[in-house]
């Protein structure tokens, strides 16, 4: 599926198409459901790049993720893990996700790489949960989203989706950490995993809340 | 008045950043050649923002991003440089968000003002969430003029009040501005500001109902902050004082120096003591705006 004009960006499943600039978090407590609908949104199509922050998944299961969400999609796109190795220019590794200097340069670094090739930029994490469990300060990770991720979304006119994976243990309510994260993104999406590849996505954004049924 | 950047850079490369900052207009640049002269125009100068390569002849760029967090922490850093990410110890700097620019990109020159300047007009707000309608609540908050409402005596009786009943340690009125939390009134401490990123209420306010923190020690967001632990804080409730249009300008708090919890009933009891707050605040703007009309005519 080709992209819609310079304004907007393709998702399936009613969460799109997404204006540029749109920031998106995504919540839930069943992380295969998390991770097919994070891939529909970051997957880009013909013509884009990704940029995506893998805490849990090797470089080439991220990218078979996206080719699943989008033919090719994982060509078009660059990886930067926690796990696994690194391979060629587009899948890069971090050893310590609590090290968020290094790792804010080399994903600033990826972005500016794909943003070489091409204006039409999207960009997502996946866990940022993890990322939250190896900081002792939270602070931290408001700094490095605020500085590095939704900077990134906000000068590239891309857009970006940051997965929470709600069952995790992130030394801190929950609830209330989710709350502060959505006043920063400009659309949340609550997926609740309703049976076998079965899911409910409710999604808040400007222009209210609706539910969606899809399959994952 | 241009903003005042410091290039950091060795002898060869200084003239090369230096040209590319001050190609906008906006922009005057501050050179050094070593983090020691670095460190020596950060003590003696204003500057908004460093610009550093990696590799210096006395340590590296972030080097001179550690002076600066030691005197303000808030002064954003663009580590300009051919260096790769994977090539930089980052060792003793993990929390310490950087703006990296990889100098051999073809667009390097062009984009470093660019970022300099999207970085000093964007990194008060960086290390706190905030509202995405952020600027509305601003402009809603800017109606109060406080600084000339008599409002000291009432809410200084207010915290008074809302310390007895609830029997706490601490208790104050704060409003949340773009920077800091101004703390109007306060019984039992000593709090005049606090920039945001260290205060509980920015998460507070970001909260419909009452946010009630039972044991400061076991949250994340807070276990670590200084300010908090220089204060003796453990517990913290807090009930948003929201504008007629529907914006939260500021917060009602009760602090304690040991872990507490607030049922039901009491946090109701918070929300009123809130909006209290708010109308003494409405009542006051509205008496100043009609003298004000009065004079006028």
């Amino acid at each position: 599926m080709s992209s819609l004009s310079a304004d907007g960006f393709e998702v399936s499943d009613g969460i799109g198409p997404l204006e540029s600039g749109t920031s998106v978090l995504l919540t839930g407590d069943d992380t295969d459901a998390l991770e097919s609908v994070f891939a529909r949104v970051v997957a880009p199509a013909d013509g884009e790049r990704s940029v995506v922050l893998a805490t849990d998944s090797r470089g080439r299961a991220v990218k078979r993720s996206l080719n699943g969400a989008k033919r090719g999609a994982g060509d078009r796109s660059s990886v930067l893990t926690a796990a696994g190795s690194p391979s060629g220019d587009d899948i890069k590794t971090v050893d310590d996700l609590s090290d968020l200097t290094g790792m804010g340069m080399e994903f600033a670094a990826l972005a500016a790489d794909s943003q070489q090739e091409t204006d039409r930029f999207r960009t997502g994490i996946f866990l940022c949960s993890t990322i939250a469990g190896e900081l002792d300060d939270t602070r931290s990770l408001y700094r490095f989203l605020n500085s590095t991720f939704l900077t990134e979304i906000r000068r590239s006119d891309g857009i970006g989706v940051c997965a929470l994976d709600t069952s995790a243990d992130i030394g801190a309510n929950m609830d209330s950490t989710v709350t502060g994260l959505k006043t920063s993104f400009k659309s949340h999406v609550a997926v609740e995993a309703t049976g076998p590849g079965e899911a409910t996505l409710t999604i808040s954004d400007a222009d209210g809340e609706r539910a969606v049924d899809v399959s994952i | 008045m241009a903003r005042s950047v410091l290039c950091v850079d060795t002898a060869d490369r200084i003239d090369d950043v230096a040209t590319a900052v001050e190609d906008d207009e906006s922009l005057t640049a501050r050179t050094a050649t070593s983090v020691e002269a670095a460190r020596e125009t950060l003590e003696a100068e204003p500057i908004v923002c460093v610009v550093t390569g990696y590799d210096l002849p006395d340590g590296t760029g972030l080097e001179v991003v550690g002076a600066i967090r030691e005197t303000a922490p808030q002064t954003p850093c663009v580590l300009f440089t051919d260096v790769p990410p994977a090539e930089i110890d980052t060792a003793s700097f993990e929390e310490s968000i950087v703006e990296y620019l990889n100098r051999d990109l073809p667009d390097a020159h062009d984009r470093l003002g660019f970022i300099a300047n999207d970085v000093i007009d964007y990194s008060a707000q960086a290390s706190f969430i905030r509202p995405d309608d952020e600027d509305e609540r601003l402009e809603t908050l800017a109606q109060y003029d406080v600084d000339a409402l008599p409002i000291e005596e009432s809410f200084e009786r207010l915290t008074d009040l809302i310390a007895s009943h609830f029997d706490a340690a601490v208790s104050f009125i704060g409003l949340i501005e773009e920077d800091e939390e101004n703390f109007l009134a306060c019984h039992g401490g000593d709090l005049d500001t606090l920039t945001r990123e260290d205060t509980i209420c920015t998460h507070s306010m970001l909260q419909e109902d009452v946010m009630v923190v039972e044991d400061i020690l076991q949250d994340a967001r807070f276990a670590e902050n200084e300010q908090l632990q220089n204060l003796g804080i453990r517990s913290y409730a807090g009930a948003n004082m929201t504008a007629s249009n529907g914006q939260v300008i500021g917060q009602v708090c009760l602090l304690d120096h040991e872990p507490r919890g607030y049922d039901a009933e009491e946090q109701a009891e918070l929300e009123d003591f809130a909006d209290t707050a708010m109308e003494i605040l409405e009542l006051r703007q509205t008496v100043r705006d009609a003298e004000r009309t009065e004079v006028a005519q």
